[in-house]
Formats: structure tokens, C-alpha cells, sequence
């Protein structure tokens, strides 16, 4: 028998399985501000039209892909398939993306702490970040959201914060 | 500045440290171009533990690890040379050492052995010539850290290998690791760092390149040693000690003169002591003797050691010798909390008679050698 | 010295520095198998005479004659597939990079298609497309600022395309730098003002975003310390040599501070006012930096107060009560960039409204400042700020850095 053991690295389904449903909810959930807000719906606007972008975790995780058609912010899926990806951020390990997506960093930290890889052009990058960074507030309780996020917004009108919430949140669960 | 009308200072090891580091390393070995990694280690040092927290980090990677658990202190090259046959023929592409000292050491080595490729191993020496960049190395070290593991040195065999190929490509400290282990493994840990980190910033040929790693180092044992040692679990601390023992290593690759240093690896490689118990037995008798010939710059050591406002409140012809009355109570409350586990003399290390003559030999005939004796002949209680 | 909870640091780049540095170039070569390199340059630095001094230093050890001096101030990929094709078809085996920011990044693209056999560079763009060492590449800076000399980054432009490509990868930093006295001697009082101001901002950026980590911190104390002392003595005596040392090494610490703990305001606002009105970067940097640090001062006060003591000393540190710290180092670089702009008559300027171009014309107009204020919101420098900052605080801050007004803190929005 050799002295060197060969040994096949596990899984993690659970994880897996969270970060999984959670970046599925999130791709739901911007599609939904993107529809309620004015300002994301802004962002959007702004960026191309086949504008397409994803985040996953590495090395062959659970993925969602956002993509602009004829106007609409969807939630493609897992999968890009052909479309182009102008921006493309990876988080390192699907343990990195549990932080992130359970919300212990947020996007700014996470990125500080080197745990995603940001791929294409920097301020197609940085509209997705702010992108996040909204939706961040309007899916969470203000105690996580501003640990998540660098200044919590405190112009918020009070319609913005409840009758967006409720709009991202019935949109997201249902899908429209 | 320094005086040398030139100086050089490299460091290639990248630092990765804290939350979830491991959980990074799949994604650092592709960067090196790697997916198939060799693990050397030592069961007995770093326990079951240890090993499972480095291979569950690979969860969910897809990859296949090889895994080698039996470096001993006796480590040989029929060992390399075996290892060097599996890691060619089972194409591996990357080593990582988990542990310190030896374990690392040997890591090193093996990797000389397979970049080298046609080398047999029994003929490695310190004078096989490195012309360039060897496969990628990674350590994960644990609590139990020599703060060599990131330099360009390697001790094997009797002989000491030099080359900044050797070094690391990167080092991962992760808090799992790190955390947990007695206060007196921790104390050897951060004694060792401190020392090296203080003659890498007091000697001769220092540079602002190397200072910024000493500095750092000297700040993160003063701040944090204390705390390890008396809560081994301070998850913080521990991770902070190593932090500084992993610096103090890349100051030390570059530092020539290393009384203290000496002095350490001789007991190291004779009587197995931690070499950071010996240099703290004579780091307040070889700064004594600086501060009173005035040989080296004691007070360089002042601001990393007491901080920003008792550095600005201390007059310049204070420093020195407060930085050394600073060190010299630092090292006194340690004991006081180690007691018995942390030996203030030789007698107390249990260093047998019939040892000293062999270990007075290894500190060699030269001018440094003689002095070096005095130290010891100081410490012997 | 605080440990973050999780940080990442590298700087692999040798360093080799001295009055005499650039005569180690031939050993260091030989060391690593090579004996012909190519040196990349730009006409600004042969011109001034620095290109015979770096093949002096090499000329009876190694091939010294291959000499292209052709990188425009932009780096453009047509140069880059030049420069390659020159490396091959004289069997070169290393690159020496003499020059500033545009120089490096030319020379970190050639070491790409020339290491990769690359036929087309676009292929590596982003992060992590390199996966192995490239060529043996030595940067000499000629400037004692950008820092590029130990940065792992690298922007090539693609003018026909209109592209712009980033690429960063730990491969791209250059395996040696050379930091030589003489390569910044002939730098008029001006030019060494600027960009030694853009050292200083990187270091005093590295130590209050937020990437910042106990590695980063000690190069940038340590930079800080340097090129505060020694700016003002160089641009006063450019042929100080000792202080002209001590600024390429500030300079390099400072670069090994920032491209690892990255920059924030000063930079994003920085970049996005060189791009609208064409300001150099360093006079941007200048300008721009007392009112990064004021703009984050309620996240920050104290890690800024940490500048102190290594800025202006002991004394100026005991005789500052500690809730002054931060605001003293914001008025000490005020007065820094007020002294530059006597010691060279009024060129170097302290605030946007004195920026004048040769023909002394006023480069920042106040209407552009929106439109400025407008291309930061897409630089990427904005996520390691410690604060958040939208269109609004943009414009705010450039505001007050045209008039030349310190900014209204109670104005800043805090999160
Ligand atoms: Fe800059």
C-alpha cells in the first residue's frame, strides 16, 4: 500500500442547497426591484441592451443569471447559455458565498476581504453592486441590511421602504 | 537607511489569513496553475483534527487531494526520494505542508526534489544550484510554528538549504487551525517570532522593506502573545501570533546577522527544544550586551513594542534602553503565567550535561561562536 | 495594529535599491538564465539622457542595444504586438521597463504575449487568465509616484476597438525592481511635487480604506514618514540624491501599501477629473487628498490620527491633544501642498480652480464638475472607500476642492 492516501474531497450539500436557493430568490428579487424601484430600474436602464450578468460561486456551484430582454430585467436562471456575460462575479468557495448570501459580509466586504472575483467591465461591475445594494435593503430587516451595506439609505421615503418591500417581496415569490 | 550603498529585500509569499482561508484554496491552486495536490503533514503533530479541517475545506472542489501523514522528526531522503516517486508518477502538481517546523522543512525540500525532477534526492544539498521558480508550495501552519516556515530556509538532514525559490508561494493562516492549542505551544510559537522579528529589526542591514515586516510582527506579539497564552480558544490572538510568526520569517530570510537565531536552531536540532524557549533565555542578555556596547539599535525596537504614545512621550536617548526593560518585562509576566511550562534556564529545559558539549560545538569557533558560548554559559542556571 | 478577520497580501517583487542600484541589473539577469533583454521606454525618458545610464550599467555584462522607446502616453495595444514581435525575432529572454505608469503596463502586455505566445491579449484580460510565472521582467521607475513598479495590474487600450483592458493577475508583477537615485534626478521641481503627491495619496489611502491590513499598514506608515520628510527637500534641491532615493523607496512602500489595500475617493474623483479635463494625475491626487480624508474622517479618526506621528514627529504628535490627531494631518497636507506650490512658483496647484494648462487657461472649468462628479460613480476605487458615495457627495466634495475650501464635515452624509 503506497504511504499517500488518495482522497476524494466531499460535498456539502447543505450549503450548497442554501446558497442555492438563495441566489434563486435573489435573481427572483431583482427582477422584482427592477420593476418597483425607480432607481435600480435606472441602473438598468442605463446598461446595454442584451446587458446579461451573473453570480455564482466557484468552483462549479449554484449560479443566477440576470439578463436584460427587450427592456425587462429577468432572472434567467443558472444557466447563460449563448447570451454574452458582460459582468461576472465569482465568489471563491461556496463557504464564502454562505457568508455573503447569509449576509455575515456584505458585497463591499466581501470584496475588501478578496472572497469574489469580479470579471468584465468596472463600471458595468459597479452598477451591479449598486444594484445589489438596494435590493439588499429592500429584502432585509434594516439591523441586517446595514450591516450589509456601507451607508444605509435614510432617505427613504416610507412608501419607497414598505409599498417596495411588499412589491419585491409578492413579485419575487411569485415570479413576476 | 541602511548603509550598504545597495540593498535588496523579496518576500514571495503571499499571506492569506482569517475567516474561511482554507475554503479559499482551491481557488489559489488553480491561480497556480494547480489542481492536484500533495498534503505533508504529521499526524502525531497536528492531530486528526487538524487534517480534517484542511481536507473539509476542499468539500464541494471536486478535487482528489493525496495525502501524506508520516513526516517524523527523523525525516530522510529515502523519504523525499520515495515521496518524489509517488508525487511524479501520480502527477501531482502542487505540495501543501500542514504544520510547522520539520513538517515544513521536509515539504520543502520534496519540492526542490520533484521540480528538480532527475535529482536523486540522497544527492540534494545546499549547493544544488535553484535557477527558478519551483512547483507551487503552500503552508497551513498550526499552532506549533518555528516562524521559519515562510522563509527561504530549510533545515534537513543536518544541513540548512537556502533559496528564495524555497519560500512558500503562499502561506494560509485560518483561525481553525490556529486556535486551541496549550499556551505553552503558543508561547514557543510567538517567542520565536519575537526574536527573530527583534534581530531583523535591530541589525545593521535592515531596510525599510524588511522593517515593515518586523515592525508588524514586534506589534503583534506585544499586543497579542499575553492573551493567547492565558486563553488558548481567543481565536484573535492565536491567529494574530501566528500572523506575526509568519512575518517574522519573511524578515528573517533576509537578515544576516542572527545571534538569536542561532542559538535557537542549535538547542532545535540537538535536544529538540522549540527554539523560541532559547531565545527567550537569551534575548535579554544578548540585547544587554548590545545596549551596553552599544552595538546595535535597540531603540528602533521602542515604537513597535510600546506604541505610538509612549514612543512620542520617551526621549531619544531613553529608547534603547527602555525598549529593553519593555521586552525584559513582557518576557517576565509570561513566565509568570507559564510557570513551569516555560523554562527560564537551561536546568529548568532539562538540557542533560553530556548534551552541552555537542551544542557548544554547533555554535561554531568563530568570533560569533565564542560569544554565543558566553550567552549560553549565562543561561544555564 | 489591527488584524481584520480575513485579509490577503502579497508583494513577490524583489527589490533592489541604491545610488548605484541599476549596476545589479546584470547579475540578477545571469542569475535567472538571461542575457538579452528587451528595454522598453518611452522618448520623455531616453531623451532625458536616463537610457545611457541604465545601459552603462549593463553593457559588459549583457546585451544592452535593444532599445525600443516608442510607448506613447497611453498604452496602445498596436505597440504592444510590436514590442512582442521585436522580442521574438531577436531571441530575447527579458524585459527591463524603464519609465512610468505607461512604460509598465506596455511592458507587463509584451511580458503576456511574448510568455503566453499570445496572438491575441484580449484572451488574458480579467482576473486570473495567468496561471504561470512569465518572462523575467525588471521595472525601473523613473518617477518616484505611481508605483506601478510593484502593482499587478496592468491597462491596455485598444484604440482601434475603442477598449479598454485591465489585467491582474500576481504574475504580473515584475519579478525585480530597480530603484536608482539617478533615475530621478532630472525630474523638474514640478513633475516631482505631482507625482510624489500621488505617493502620498496611496499611502494614506491604503491606511484608512477599507482593505486595509496589518502588512499594508506598515508599508504605508512607513512610506508616509519617508516622502513626507523628503518631497519638499527634493523639490526644493532635485539633486539631492540621498532624498531622492528616499522618495523612490517611499514611493515603491507606498505602492506596496495601496496595491494591496487599494484606494478610495481621492482616486475615484482623481481618475474620473484626469479623464474629463486631462489634469495629471499627481495634481489631481494633491488636490484631492486633504478632502478624501475629511470626506471619511467620522469612519476613520482613527487610523488618520495614526498618521500623525509618523507625518510631523513627536513633538507636533505630544503638543496635539488626541481628538485634534486627524484634523492636524488634514492641515499638515494642506500645508504641504501649500509649500510645493511655493517652491515651484506657483505651479503646483492646491485646488481645481488653479489647475491652468500650458497656455494658462483654466483646465476645470465649474461647470464640468457634474459631469466629473458623474464618471466617478463608474471608478472602481469608490468600493474601498470607507464611506458610500453617490452623485451628490461627489459634486459636494469636488465643489469644495475647486474653491479650495476645507469641507463642511456636517454636510457629509454618514451611514
Ligand atoms: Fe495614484
Amino acid at each position: 500500500m503506497s504511504i499517500v492516501k488518495d482522497i476524494q474531497s466531499g460535498r456539502k450539500p447543505l450549503k450548497r442547497a442554501y446558497v442555492g436557493i438563495f441566489l434563486w430568490f435573489t435573481g427572483r428579487a431583482i427582477q422584482a426591484t427592477a420593476r418597483v424601484d425607480q432607481e435600480v430600474k435606472k441602473e438598468f436602464d442605463n446598461l446595454p441592451d442584451d446587458f446579461t450578468f451573473s453570480l455564482g460561486c466557484l468552483p462549479d456551484g449554484p449560479c443566477m443569471v440576470i439578463g436584460k430582454e427587450k427592456g425587462k430585467v429577468k432572472y434567467l436562471g443558472s444557466n447563460p447559455g449563448k447570451r454574452h456575460v458582460h459582468v461576472r462575479l465569482a465568489i471563491k468557495s461556496v463557504d464564502a458565498a454562505f457568508l455573503i448570501l447569509s449576509f455575515q459580509e456584505g458585497t463591499a466586504v466581501a470584496t475588501t476581504r478578496n472572497r469574489l472575483i469580479t470579471d468584465g467591465e468596472v463600471p458595468y461591475a459597479l452598477a451591479v453592486i449598486r444594484i445589489l445594494d438596494i435590493v439588499e435593503v429592500y429584502l432585509l430587516p434594516k439591523i441586517i441590511a446595514s450591516l450589509a451595506v456601507k451607508r444605509y439609505p435614510k432617505g427613504w421615503s416610507i412608501g419607497r421602504k414598505l409599498g417596495g418591500r411588499i412589491g419585491v417581496y409578492t413579485r419575487t415569490l411569485l415570479g413576476i | 537607511m541602511n548603509p550598504a550603498p545597495v540593498f535588496t529585500f523579496t518576500c514571495p509569499v503571499k499571506t492569506n489569513s482569517g475567516n474561511k482561508a482554507l475554503e479559499h484554496l482551491p481557488v489559489e491552486l488553480a491561480g497556480l496553475n494547480a489542481g492536484n495536490p500533495l498534503i505533508i503533514t504529521s499526524r502525531k503533530a497536528v492531530g486528526q483534527k487538524a487534517i480534517q479541517t484542511l481536507l473539509d475545506a476542499f468539500g464541494d472542489s471536486g478535487m482528489t487531494l493525496g495525502l501524506f501523514d508520516g513526516v517524523t522528526t527523523t525525516a530522510n531522503p529515502d523519504l523525499i526520494e520515495h515521496l518524489k516517486s509517488i508525487y511524479l508518477e501520480k502527477k501531482y502538481d502542487a505540495i501543501i505542508a500542514l504544520g510547522g517546523y520539520g513538517v515544513v522543512d521536509a515539504a520543502k525540500v520534496l519540492n526542490l526534489a520533484v521540480s528538480l525532477k532527475t535529482a536523486d534526492a540522497h544527492k540534494l544539498s545546499p549547493a544544488t544550484p535553484i535557477r527558478g521558480h519551483l512547483s507551487p508550495l503552500v503552508v497551513v501552519p498550526t499552532a506549533a510554528a518555528s516562524g521559519l516556515e515562510t522563509s527561504k530556509f530549510a533545515h534537513f538532514n543536518h544541513m540548512i538549504y537556502s533559496s528564495e525559490y524555497l519560500a512558500p508561494n503562499l502561506v494560509v493562516m485560518d483561525p481553525r487551525l490556529t486556535r486551541g492549542a496549550d499556551g505553552k505551544t503558543i508561547a514557543a510559537t510567538g517567542l520565536a517570532a519575537l526574536g527573530r522579528a527583534v534581530e531583523a529589526q535591530i541589525s545593521a542591514d535592515h531596510n525599510p522593506f524588511r522593517d515593515a515586516y518586523s515592525f508588524a510582527a514586534i506589534r503583534f506579539i506585544k499586543e497579542n502573545l499575553p492573551a493567547a497564552v492565558k486563553k488558548p480558544s481567543d481565536k484573535k490572538a492565536s491567529l494574530a501570533v501566528l500572523n506575526a510568526a509568519s512575518m517574522s520569517g519573511c524578515a528573517a530570510s533576509d537578515t544576516k546577522s542572527a545571534r538569536l537565531h542561532k542559538l535557537g536552531q542549535v538547542f532545535y536540532d540537538i535536544q529538540h527544544i522549540p527554539p523560541g524557549v532559547i531565545m527567550a533565555m537569551c534575548l535579554p542578555h544578548v540585547l544587554g550586551d548590545d545596549l551596553k556596547e552599544g552595538a546595535c539599535d535597540l531603540a528602533a525596537l521602542l515604537h513597535p513594542l510600546v506604541g505610538d504614545d509612549e514612543f512620542a512621550r520617551t526621549p531619544a536617548a531613553k529608547r534603547a534602553e527602555t525598549a529593553l526593560a519593555v521586552l525584559g518585562r513582557f518576557l517576565s509576566d509570561l513566565y509568570g503565567t507559564l510557570g513551569k511550562d516555560l523554562p527560564r534556564n537551561l536546568k529548568e529545559a532539562c538540557v542533560p550535561g553530556y548534551r552541552m558539549e555537542d551544542i557548544l560545538d554547533g555554535l561554531g569557533q568563530d568570533e560569533e561562536g565564542r560569544y554565543l558560548k558566553t550567552v549560553v554559559e549565562r543561561i544555564t542556571g | 495594529m489591527l488584524l481584520p478577520d480575513y485579509y490577503e497580501f502579497c508583494c513577490r517583487v524583489k527589490i533592489v535599491a541604491g545610488h548605484d542600484a541599476l549596476e545589479k541589473i546584470p547579475d540578477l539577469l545571469i542569475e535567472r538564465g538571461a542575457k538579452k533583454p528587451l528595454i522598453i521606454t518611452d522618448k520623455g525618458v531616453a531623451g532625458a539622457g536616463l537610457i545611457d545610464i541604465v545601459t552603462r550599467a549593463l553593457r559588459d555584462r549583457v546585451f544592452a542595444d535593444l532599445i525600443a522607446d516608442n510607448v506613447p502616453p497611453d498604452s496602445d495595444l498596436r505597440v504592444v504586438n510590436q514590442l512582442a514581435g521585436l522580442y521574438h525575432d531577436n531571441a530575447c529572454d527579458a524585459i527591463i521597463a524603464v519609465g512610468g505608469g505607461s512604460v509598465m503596463d506596455t511592458a507587463k502586455g509584451v511580458n503576456i504575449v511574448v510568455s503566453e505566445n499570445a496572438t491575441d491579449l484580449m484572451a488574458f484580460s480579467g482576473v486570473g487568465a495567468l496561471k504561470r510565472p512569465l518572462k523575467p521582467l525588471i521595472a525601473v521607475p523613473t518617477t518616484a509616484g505611481t508605483g506601478s513598479e510593484v502593482t499587478q495590474v496592468a491597462v491596455i487600450k485598444d484604440h482601434e476597438k475603442h477598449l479598454k483592458m485591465a489585467f491582474g493577475s500576481y504574475f504580473l508583477l515584475p519579478d525585480i525592481s530597480v530603484l536608482d537615485s539617478r533615475m530621478t534626478m532630472t525630474m523638474p521641481p514640478f513633475i516631482t511635487a505631482m507625482t510624489g503627491m500621488d505617493a502620498m495619496s496611496h499611502a494614506v489611502e491604503a491606511y484608512y480604506c477599507l482593505q486595509k491590513n496589518p502588512l499594508s499598514d506598515a508599508h504605508a506608515l512607513a512610506a508616509v514618514n519617508m516622502i513626507y520628510q523628503y518631497l519638499p527637500i527634493v523639490a526644493k534641491n532635485p539633486a539631492d540624491q540621498d532624498a531622492r532615493l528616499s522618495m523612490a523607496v517611499g514611493a515603491c512602500l507606498a505602492g506596496i501599501a495601496f496595491s494591496n489595500s487599494m484606494v478610495g475617493l481621492v482616486h475615484n474623483l482623481g481618475h474620473a477629473t484626469g479623464s474629463v479635463c486631462g489634469v495629471p494625475h499627481g495634481m489631481c491626487m494633491a488636490i484631492m487628498l486633504p478632502y478624501g480624508l475629511e470626506y471619511n474622517m467620522h469612519k476613520r479618526e482613527d487610523a488618520m490620527a495614526g498618521l500623525l506621528l509618523p507625518m510631523a514627529g513627536e513633538a507636533v504628535y505630544r503638543d496635539t491633544p488626541p481628538a485634534q490627531r486627524a484634523a492636524k494631518v488634514v492641515s499638515l497636507i494642506r500645508q504641504l501642498n501649500a509649500d510645493l506650490n511655493t517652491i515651484t512658483g506657483g505651479r503646483h496647484a492646491r485646488f481645481f480652480q488653479e489647475v491652468r494648462d500650458r497656455d494658462g487657461k483654466p483646465m476645470v472649468p465649474r461647470e464640468v464638475l457634474p459631469e466629473i462628479a458623474r464618471a466617478a460613480l463608474s471608478d472602481g476605487a469608490s468600493i474601498y472607500n470607507p464611506e458610500d458615495t453617490d452623485y451628490d457627495d461627489n459634486l459636494m466634495v469636488l465643489e469644495a476642492a475647486w474653491e479650495g475650501k476645507p469641507l463642511d464635515r456636517n454636510k457629509v452624509k454618514k451611514g
